[in-house]
Formats: C-alpha cells, sequence, structure tokens
C-alpha cells in the first residue's frame, strides 16, 4: 500500500498503451503520455510494460511506502528516498514506512512504478485515468493527498537500465495533408501544453482551412486557422477536422511529452524508413537492462 | 485514395461516411494482417499497423482489394429511438433556432424529429455521435461564443449534423432540447448507445 501525502499539480494513475480498441465508440486511446518512459519504469522496477503506475507532471509528488517495495523513477525528474537522493533512471528499494518524493527537473513527465504495479480495476482494458471523462485509474481522476493506492504483489528481480535516450530534433514524417508546409525553424513550447496536445509558438503556419473530421493517429500535427501547430499525445480526441502536414515519428512522440512551456524544439524531417529504424532502436534502448550489480540499485549516498 | 498517415498508419479517404463505416466493419469482422486498429472518420478510416510484422505499402494494396469490394457492402446499423424535451431550460437556443430558420419552435422541432439521421462516426467525447442527415432548412452555424458547459444529454445541431452531449462538456452546438438517455457508460456493455451506422429518430416527449 502506498498513501499520496503530496500529489503535485497532476498526477494520475497510467498504463503504458490505454484503450486503443475503443475509439470508434469515441473513447481516447489516454495512457501515459510519455509510453517509452513508462514501459522502461515498469521494466525497471520488474513489472510488464503495461502495469499501472504514476505519471507525475512537473515533480512535487510525495507517498509513503506502507510496505517495502522496489520502485523505479524514468523521466525528467529527481527523486529521494528519506531525503536521500537516488540517481535519475534508477531502481531502488522503498522500505516499510520511507518516504518517496519526486522533484521538478528536466523534463515535463516522470514515471515511478513500484513492483507489482498499482492495483486499481481495468475499465474497458485499461487501468488507465482518463481525466477528462472521469473514468478508469484511481476514482476516475487526479490524485489527492490521502488517497490510498494498492501494490500487486511480484517476485521479479529489479534491474538496472544502461541505454540511452536520443537528443537533438523531434524527427517527422509527413502527414496526409499539406505535406509543402513546413515545420522549419525554433518553436516554443507554449502554454496549453497537457496530455492532449502541445501547442508550439513560433512563426504562424499558413491557415489551412478545416477538412472533414478523421481519426488522428499519436503523433499527428495539427494545423488549427490560427496557424500554431499542435503535436497530439495520448489523450488526443478520436477524430480532429484539421489539416494534418507531419507526424511526429512514434520513437519521439514521448520525447514531445517531456517538453515544459517555455522548452524550445526543432524538428527534422526523416523517411518512413528512417522511422521505423528509429523505433526499433528505441525498443532496443528499452531492453538494455541487466541484473543490478554490488552498487546496492540506485543510492547515491550511503545508508545506515 | 490511400495516404500514410506517419511511418505506422494509413488514411484511407472514401468519400463518405457509409463507405467507411463499411470498410471499417469489414476490416473489424475480417482483418488484414499487419492492422492493429481502425478508426472511421467523416469521410475516411485511419488504418494503424503494426510497425514491426509489416511494411505499410503490403497492407495499401491488401486494402485496395478490400476497398473494391466494399462499395458494395449494405448499410449497417440499427434503429435507435432517442426520447427528447424540446426547448425551455432544457433547450435554451431554440428559440434563436428557429429564428435563424425563418421557422417557429414547433416547426423546427416537428423537422428535427421527422427526419432519419444516421450515426456518421463518433469523436469528441466518449459517446458523442455525429449525427449526418439533417435537413436543409435547419443548419444553423455554430454559436459565435462556445458554452464552457454544456450539460449531459442536450440534443443540439450545427451545420448538417445533430448530436447528443453524453457528458457535461464544453460545446458550440445550438441546444434544443434534452434526453435522460445514457449515452456513454465506461461499466456498460457496449459502454456507448450509439455505434457508427446506427439510425437515429428523435421523439419528443412532454416534460
Amino acid at each position: 500500500m502506498i498513501e499520496v501525502l503530496v500529489p503535485g499539480p497532476l498526477t494520475s494513475v497510467q498504463d503504458a498503451f490505454g484503450r486503443p480498441d475503443w475509439r470508434h465508440l469515441g473513447v481516447p486511446v489516454g495512457g501515459a503520455a510519455d509510453a517509452w518512459s513508462a514501459r522502461l519504469a515498469n521494466r525497471m522496477a520488474g513489472n510488464s510494460d503495461n502495469d499501472a503506475l504514476l505519471e507525475i507532471t512537473l515533480g512535487g509528488l510525495e507517498l509513503r511506502c506502507e510496505t517495502a517495495a522496489n520502485a523505479a523513477l524514468v523521466g525528467g525528474m529527481s527523486v529521494s528516498v528519506d531525503s536521500l537522493p537516488v540517481a535519475a533512471n534508477a531502481v531502488f528499494p522503498a522500505r516499510a514506512g520511507s518516504v518517496i518524493r519526486v522533484d521538478p527537473g528536466s523534463g515535463a513527465r516522470g514515471y515511478l512504478a513500484v513492483a507489482g504495479g498499482i492495483m486499481v480495476p481495468p475499465i474497458l482494458g485499461s487501468r488507465s485515468t482518463d481525466l477528462r471523462s472521469g473514468f478508469g485509474g484511481h476514482d476516475g481522476r487526479a490524485l489527492r493527498s490521502g488517497d490510498l493506492l494498492e501494490i500487486g504483489s511480484s517476485s521479479t528481480t529489479p534491474r538496472r537500465w544502461t541505454g540511452s535516450r536520443p537528443d537533438g530534433p523531434i524527427r517527422i514524417v509527413p502527414g496526409p495533408h499539406a505535406t509543402g508546409i513546413s515545420l522549419d525553424g525554433e518553436w516554443t513550447v507554449g502554454t496549453e501544453a497537457d496530455r492532449t496536445g502541445v501547442r508550439l509558438d513560433g512563426r504562424r503556419l499558413e491557415a489551412l482551412g478545416e477538412v472533414p473530421s478523421m481519426g488522428l493517429p499519436l503523433g499527428a500535427v495539427q494545423v488549427p486557422p490560427d496557424g500554431r501547430p499542435i503535436v497530439m499525445l495520448a489523450d488526443r480526441p478520436v477524430t480532429g477536422g484539421y489539416p494534418v502536414p507531419a507526424c511526429v515519428i512514434r520513437a519521439d512522440v514521448g520525447r514531445v511529452a517531456q517538453l515544459r512551456p517555455g522548452d524550445k524544439v526543432t524538428f527534422a524531417s526523416v523517411s518512413l524508413g528512417e522511422a521505423r529504424e528509429a523505433l526499433a532502436s528505441a525498443e532496443a534502448e528499452l531492453a538494455a537492462l541487466e541484473a543490478p550489480g554490488d552498487e546496492n540499485l540506485g543510492w547515491t549516498g550511503s545508508h545506515e | 485514395m490511400i495516404r500514410p498517415f506517419g511511418e505506422s498508419a494509413l488514411l484511407v479517404e472514401l468519400g463518405s461516411a457509409e463507405r467507411a463505416q463499411a470498410l471499417a466493419a469489414s476490416i473489424r469482422d475480417n482483418t488484414i494482417g499487419g492492422i492493429v486498429a481502425v478508426v472511421p472518420g467523416a469521410e475516411s478510416v485511419l488504418v494503424e499497423l503494426d510497425p514491426w510484422e509489416i511494411e505499410s505499402e503490403r497492407v495499401a494494396h491488401a486494402l485496395e482489394g478490400r476497398l473494391a469490394r466494399t462499395a458494395e457492402l449494405a448499410p449497417i446499423g440499427r434503429l435507435r429511438r432517442i426520447p427528447v424535451i424540446y426547448g425551455g431550460e432544457h433547450g435554451p437556443d431554440l428559440a434563436d433556432v428557429a429564428k435563424l430558420c425563418g421557422l417557429t419552435q414547433a416547426e423546427v422541432i416537428e423537422r428535427h424529429a421527422a427526419t432519419e439521421l444516421r450515426v456518421l462516426f463518433l469523436g469528441f467525447a466518449p459517446g458523442f455521435a455525429y449525427l449526418g442527415g439533417l435537413p436543409d432548412e435547419l443548419h444553423v452555424p455554430r454559436l459565435a461564443t462556445p458554452r464552457t458547459r454544456t450539460p449531459a444529454g442536450s440534443v443540439a445541431i450545427a451545420g448538417s449534423m445533430s448530436g447528443i452531449y453524453p457528458a457535461d462538456l464544453p460545446g458550440g452546438w445550438r441546444v434544443i432540447g434534452r434526453t435522460s438517455l445514457v449515452l456513454f457508460d465506461p461499466r456498460g456493455d457496449p459502454p456507448a448507445y450509439l455505434a457508427p451506422g446506427d439510425t437515429v429518430r428523435f421523439e419528443p416527449i412532454s416534460g
């Protein structure tokens, strides 16, 4: 069992894959905004990729572990246990009664996986929280202080990660419309950056009008009439009626979800083949796990 | 017309909701290897592919074959009757709609309820169905300033479509009535009352 002491600006229960199979009834996919980091956190904690974990937005979370558990935090945040800092992207043991604190860092979202996963009932095939419609996850809402979360049992071994994640421009491939529109140049992440999408400020793109509403894949870059592009993320509506001149490649969508308002971003066009290679490479990095050595998991300070 | 939509999806443009529904249903009933999801839109189907098993060009080829046969598929769906209380507090925009259409409120209700509408696709929110086939004389623009909250069950119109808000949601459609039917229940089986291809008929009841 875990008790939420301080929830931070927005912490919710998510899984990695959401609800992809109910879109014909208007249900958004949802799930972790940075699914790659969520899967990595789960793997490090010894869980399955799609086990439920916590998605922490901009830090500020404090939890008490009522029972001892291994945990892993992935994403642009820093974490400490009983005020002792833990290395970035590391798996760490938390004893019964210890307090885990997650603080803001270089990215927008952190993923805290606890061995055994968070036990909430699956709804429409997923344990993720649909925050807008208010179902799934923990009572269909963001976590509040005093919430108690049940943790599943686990007999697996936590693992250490030796992989890496690319930096540099966000890679894009052409979308179905107006492929002549270029996203060249530097963009700034606007204040409207949430689980639905990330709006970019910079030059105004040519207004392209509307198109018949169509299903939107993850990473679609919509251009609404104001000419400010939006990269669509996990909670995007099922369909959209604005032209889509480009799509962020699947390997880089999670990196977009880590951008914070005010961050600068550039794009680079790649071929479909390069996009698939990048996805294969992102999967290979996820698999770069090994049994922890004698360095006692992720501790950076001595203890006891 | 089949276009790549990112590295692991295709957008199949069919020109009508009926053909889009037929293709989506056909793939759901009898899948094509390499396809992991189909999402119908107003005139298109988003086809998502498993990026590991297959190259999108191969699926596109298989889709072409399916498309050639899909035009002949019969319309799918059921008739769904939806009881509505029109006007008053339940339909705050009915008077404006009547004015915009040059009709009386009773005539708006009569025309809205006399038409068999069709679920073109769902989107915007869980259970929100875009209903096509609204008669020309009921075509009105959206509200200039959308409401921050349109109550659950609101029956509304905009452009050539009608819709029902399944939950309290922001919205710019003009609300002419309200139903007590539950349009979306995540624990229901199925979770949504309406599905693509359904025929919908509104039935006026008195409040």
